[in-house]
């Protein structure tokens, strides 16, 4: 599976390789009607579901919409209101930041530990990555229960265990508590997605120049030395790639969210994107423009977020795994 | 590779079952719950499910509408994949193969939407699908679907159709077939390995889909998997056991599928998400 999975990674550069050079050789004009057939379909889909869409969402902020009919120009109103009134999107920017960076922060680091574990070829290493990474392939909606059970004051397993070694005291309902809500979240998302990043780290220490690192350990490196300064370097670039994806998949969330705590208890797990919907289509004013501006402006947001992540690794990461 | 000794590796292994037994405990808890009725579960959280319920999966296929939500799912997810196949492998074909100006740009164009936070357009797509009596309608998830999953799905067949040799495509050629048997008849099933991971990759997506199904579909009789448990919870959020039954029904299928195809999804999934970064 690993050798397959480092053929991926260069089957990927080859073949944009090899597109550039058949499109050359190929001289014989292309139809239009061709064109039509091929590629039509898919532009149909890509213009009418995501480009008219994504526009209309800009052009919306610019109104009050309060059913799908009727609008009512508005200007700029919407977006004076979120920088000077709104008193949630704030909290819900910090949540969902602090969750981005709290998941890169965790799920890296346990992931390269438990790569480096199966990389000494430990007995039953295939067993252990398949089930590490068989959370990921949950829905959201079928990991929200279960944790909403795990976290339960009155019988939950946490609080259960608590109790039993004498820390009642600790005990608490950990998603109804103001400070433990959205850590307990961050959990939840860290346990999904360690398999994943652990995969992925596994795959890439495979394909590290073996004799490089024995050289280095027969050199008396030692362990810790060999990992620290020899492998980690190494796959840092894979390192990088990862926390791109971590963080880009956390500014994302919603549906965890919006299983779990709905946003609360008092907004403390409100991330943007359950603000959004939530305020087009739960609030007691129905209005498309409000939300429409927030998600603009969320949307300038990622893709800022998604620049200065690529240029700070300056890399382009898919080239690494 | 480092050089570990055997009473090592052994102990590592010994610390990793026993870490991998506190991972997968939520899902086997969720397991045995759905043996067992709400009941036992109030008088024993940890208990085994003895005597085992299996009626509970029956009552709650026929009686709390699973059914329908299993069907709908199915109906989505399959549909959803068939039309981004059918249409994504020719574009991606297309892109791969043939010359054409504005080619990159496009394609880039397409690809970059990736990016894009579902909760940007989905709020316009809300709006337009109401207007076009597609809202509430599993005809309207399966195009929205669809065109969620382009970019992963062209970026994926467009490498692989690229380093197929074009001696084959000579040979189809000179045997007489136009561009379109070409396509169909000698490209798309050498793709094939290419074409199960996208397949896979999207599968999994679809099936698991909650944010644009809670807001495209509002109505029992449309609902998917995710959205029936979730009123389902809503409805009888007590009933811890009958909740776990209906979450063990949703994730059944893709676990069938994993344990059977385990390498190939853990495979097609981590080269999905990487090639989407």
């Amino acid at each position: 599976m690993l050798r397959t999975l480092q053929d991926v990674g260069t089957e990927k550069r080859r073949g944009a390789a090899a597109a550039r050079t058949t499109a050359a050789r190929r001289s014989s004009p292309v139809s239009w009607g061709l064109a039509a057939v091929f590629l039509g379909p898919t532009l149909f889909l890509y213009l009418v579901f995501t480009v008219y869409p994504l526009f209309r969402t800009f052009y919306n902020s610019l109104f009050v919409l309060p059913t799908v009919n009727i609008e009512q120009f508005v200007g700029l109103d919407n977006f004076r209101q979120i920088f000077s009134t709104d008193t949630i999107i704030w909290p819900a920017v910090q949540h969902t930041l602090f969750w981005s960076i709290c998941s890169a922060l965790l799920e890296i680091p346990i992931a390269f530990l438990l790569a480096l574990a199966l990389y000494a070829r430990v007995p039953g290493g295939r067993i252990f990555r398949l089930a590490w990474f068989a959370p990921m392939l949950l829905s959201y909606v079928v990991v929200g229960p279960i944790w909403l059970w795990i976290y339960n004051y009155d019988w939950g397993p946490i609080d259960a265990a608590l109790r039993t070694m004498g820390l009642g005291g600790l005990a608490r309902p950990w998603l109804g508590d103001l400070s433990t809500a959205l850590p307990a979240l961050i959990v939840v998302t860290t346990w999904m997605f360690v398999g994943f990043n652990m995969v992925v780290f596994l795959a890439a220490l495979h394909s590290l120049p073996g004799d490089i690192i024995e050289a280095a350990y027969i050199d008396g490196a030692g362990w810790w030395r060999t990992v620290g300064w020899i492998m980690l370097p190494l796959v840092w670039p894979t390192a990088a790639a990862l926390t791109v994806l971590c963080v880009i998949g956390k500014m994302k969330q919603f549906a965890l969210v919006y299983v779990m705590t709905r946003g609360g208890p008092l907004w403390s797990t409100e991330t943007v994107a359950t603000y959004v919907i939530k305020r087009a289509f739960q609030w007691k004013t129905v209005d498309l423009g409000y939300p429409s501006a927030l998600a603009t402006l969320w949307f300038l947001a990622t893709l800022g977020v998604t620049l200065l992540l690529v240029l700070t690794f300056q890399r382009r990461p898919q080239h690494e795994a | 590779m480092l050089p570990v000794s055997r009473f090592a590796r052994y102990a590592i292994a010994a610390g990793l079952a026993l870490f991998t037994l506190l991972w997968t405990a939520p899902v086997l808890w969720m397991g045995m719950l759905s043996l067992r009725n709400s009941a036992e579960f109030y008088n024993g959280p940890y208990g085994l499910p003895l005597p085992a319920h299996w009626d509970k999966f029956r009552v709650a296929w026929v009686e709390f509408g699973y059914q329908t939500y299993f069907r709908n799912s199915v109906i989505v997810s399959t549909g959803a994949v068939l039309l981004l196949i059918a249409v994504g492998s020719m574009a991606a074909y297309f892109f791969a193969r043939y010359k054409f100006p504005l080619r990159e740009p496009l394609y880039l164009m397409i690809f970059a939407s990736i990016m894009l936070p579902p909760q940007v357009s989905i709020l316009a797509l809300f709006q337009m699908l109401v207007r076009y009596h597609l809202y509430n309608t599993l005809t309207g998830l399966i195009l929205v679907y669809a065109a969620s999953g382009l970019p992963v799905t062209l970026f994926l067949l467009r490498a692989f159709f690229a380093q197929i040799p074009r001696e084959i495509e000579e040979a189809a050629r000179i045997e007489g077939a136009n561009d379109w048997r070409m396509y169909w008849q000698v490209m798309f099933p050498i793709a094939r390995p290419a074409v199960t991971a996208v397949v896979i990759i999207n599968l999994v997506e679809f099936w698991n889909e909650f944010l644009y199904a809670v807001v495209l579909i509002n109505q029992q009789a449309s609902r998917t998997l995710p959205l029936g448990i979730m009123f389902f919870m809503g409805d009888r959020e007590q009933d811890v056991g009958m909740i776990a039954t209906g979450l063990v029904i949703t994730i059944l299928p893709i676990l069938v599928l994993y344990a059977i195809f385990s390498e190939r999804i853990t495979q097609s999934l981590v080269a999905g998400a990487l090639g989407s970064s």
